[in-house]
């Protein structure tokens, strides 16, 4: 399985598109919680419509990064086709965790009828998580994952084959050797503990010539990815690939990139693809991005949540599928899962 | 103040009537018992005449050490430790206020950025999860109808007015606050006590730091963002006075239920997040302003 799993992760780089593959086996890190991706549902049909309009309480890290833009879009956009209100709450970034326990006892406390959770810290949410369904209310977690297993499913992407494709993408540029730093994102989340580390698995097990020189966690933002890069750069001279754990840091690193005079001659990857990484990929400065589908996870999110009231089962673990973007397949890509339409506002609260 | 207090809860009320929950009524004081400690602090700093910008990443720090030491040590330990590290903290602002004589706004805007770093290095920038399940109890428990951040931030305030208006410690507060010069004139000795109103205010932020710890069961280095502004945001609004020597436990309270009912309220009636900010910030520039204006016709 192992292997074939493996496999399965490199040839996925050469692909365009990797609809979900069966998935990673390594053990998640200690802060992010534990599933059985193996026998992960990777196809998620819409429901029936069903009779009740339920309320549904969303709370996701911010709304500062397009890709959870995207994810607004999938919720409210499938909540008007199955009849369902979203009440959207955003902590206003990963370094607000105590605004979104407060949020989730808010949506407890206006008894909506089920809560769907992108969580800011696994380990630092199973107290909020664990009220609400203690308060009768069930709670499904997507994208970034909480610790606590009261939760009703989990809807992500296979985080550990996301940091495999950009190792395998990373170590076939520079099959003959090279240093790489990394910029893993948001501390305390399952998306830059699980991609990292399998980065770093995938490096050390099949590229022995690819040399981790170093790496940082920041907030998931430009100006924290164009610091950290520029000290990079800085402190060793010699760097040849940069991983992101997402695109954030991705187009801020892309800027010291430019700066420093050296685009196109470092290996940059990156997950996601707002639209500057578009820019920067078109550009040459990032070499390619791995794609989530966030419009999906939105989309599945509430009809897990309209499936479970509507008391019919529930797969417990769910990945949406990968694309991976490079300069030459640019034009190809279907982004209707990925984007929100342009022009389109998520409605705050 | 009170006024405008019920004024909001009736508004809040009549458009979600699920504000008036029992749910949510205990939902609206466990949130605000983090920053009513962190307020009765900043009370002690800001009525002698100084202030506490620490205290937000005191937050992170306490509960990094917090989190570490029960891990190793128990919850009994861990839960002392985090307070403790307030209150050594705090006992360094001491130092450099009363002794160096740097400036509080200074001495505590160092220590701002100096106990982030701490607790960043202390932590590795990583979550301590792994706690004690008893733990989540202190955050999420309940003491009859009360929870129990709850019930310790009614505990705090009834020490510190007892503090504030019956003890000399409590006498000299208001004393430097209203005229330093004349203080120490009078013999009081105001280096000491300045100690004592920072030590205070980290035992303050030490035990709001070890409830949050447990609210969200980990040890977290990024915890209590601006959480400072919010505490003196909060001393200000209910009457307190920024220069010192004017305001107390009464008015901090005050200030306290606004900042939380306008958080919560706003959330439920679904006011957008955005929108929250600004009518949080009109807010604490208008009360001070009528205040001040009420206060010159008199």
């Amino acid at each position: 399985m192992d292997n074939l799993i493996r496999r399965c992760a490199a040839a996925s780089v050469v692909a365009l598109m990797m609809a979900g593959c069966g998935g990673g086996t390594q053990p998640p890190a200690a802060s992010s919680a534990p599933v059985s991706p193996a026998n992960a549902v990777t196809e998620y049909p819409r429901p029936a419509k069903p009779a009740k309009s339920y309320r549904i309480g969303v709370s996701i890290p911010h709304l500062a990064n397009p890709h959870y833009v995207g994810q607004a879009y999938g919720y409210i956009d499938e909540a008007q086709q199955l009849g369902a209100q979203i009440t959207l709450l955003e902590a206003g970034g990963y370094e607000h965790l105590d605004k979104q326990v407060s949020q989730m006892e808010d949506l407890v406390a206006s008894r909506v009828d089920a809560i769907i959770i992108a969580a800011i810290s696994g380990p630092g949410t199973v107290g909020a998580v664990e009220a609400a369904v203690a308060a009768g209310i069930p709670v499904i977690n997507v994208n970034v994952m909480t610790d606590s297993d009261k939760v009703v499913t989990r809807i992500r992407s296979d985080d550990d084959v996301i940091g495999r494709m950009q190792a395998d993408f990373m170590g076939e540029r520079l099959k003959s050797g090279g240093n790489v730093v990394m910029l893993r994102g948001a501390p305390g989340t399952s998306w830059a503990e699980i991609r990292g580390n399998a980065f770093r698995q995938q490096i050390a097990a099949k590229y022995p010539t690819v040399k981790i020189l170093g790496e940082q966690y920041s907030q998931s933002t430009p100006a924290d990815g164009l610091r950290l890069m520029e000290d990079f750069l800085q402190t060793f001279p010699q760097i040849n690939g940069v991983y992101n754990g997402a695109d954030s840091t991705a187009v801020g690193a892309a800027q010291a990139v430019v700066s420093a005079h050296k685009a196109g001659s470092i290996v940059m990857t990156a997950t996601d693809f707002q639209i500057d990484t578009e820019k920067f990929i078109r550009d040459g400065v990032i070499s390619a991005s791995v794609l989530q589908q966030p419009v999906t996870m939105g989309r599945w999110g509430v009809r897990a949540a309209i499936d479970y009231l509507e008391k019919k089962s529930v797969p417990p673990v769910m990945f949406t599928g990968l694309m991976t973007a490079t300069k030459d397949n640019l034009g190809t890509l279907d982004l209707a899962t990925v984007r929100a339409p342009a022009g389109w506002t998520p409605p705050v609260r | 103040m009170p006024a405008v207090i019920v004024g909001l809860a009736i508004v809040f009320g009549a458009i979600n009537p699920n504000f008036w929950s029992v749910t949510n009524l205990a939902n609206v004081s466990r949130q605000m018992s983090i920053l009513a400690l962190l307020a009765l602090g900043q009370t002690f700093a800001i009525l002698s005449g100084g202030i506490d910008l620490s205290v937000g990443s005191l937050l992170a720090l306490v509960s990094v050490v917090c989190a570490q030491r029960m891990k190793e040590f128990g919850l009994a330990f861990g839960i002392g430790a985090g307070v403790l590290a307030g209150g050594f903290a705090g006992l360094v602002n001491g130092l450099i206020i009363a002794r160096a004589r740097v400036p509080a706004f200074i001495a505590t805007l160092g220590m701002l950025v100096t106990a982030r770093g701490a607790a960043l290095v202390l932590s590795g920038g990583l979550p301590i999860a792994g706690l004690p399940r008893e733990f989540l109890t202190l955050g999420a428990g309940y003491l009859g109808p009360f929870p129990i951040p709850t019930v310790i931030a009614i505990v705090a305030f009834a020490l510190a007015h007892v503090i504030l208006s019956r003890t000399r410690f409590g006498r000299y507060v208001y004393a430097m606050g209203s005229n330093e010069e004349a203080a120490v004139l009078s013999g009081i000795n105001v280096a000491k006590y300045k100690m004592l109103v920072y030590i205070t205010s980290g035992l303050f932020a030490g035990v709001a730091g070890v409830i949050l710890t447990a609210r969200v069961i980990s040890g977290q280095p990024t915890l209590g963002e601006v959480q400072e502004l919010y505490s003196i945001a909060a001393v200000v609004i209910g009457g307190g006075r920024i220069s010192g020597g004017v305001g107390g436990v009464w008015t901090t309270l005050m200030g306290v239920l606004v900042l939380g009912i306008l958080g919560n309220g706003l959330n439920l009636v679904q006011v957008s997040s955005y929108i929250q900010n600004i009518v949080i910030g009109a807010i604490i520039v208008g009360a001070v302003w009528i205040d001040l204006a009420r206060e010159r016709r008199q």
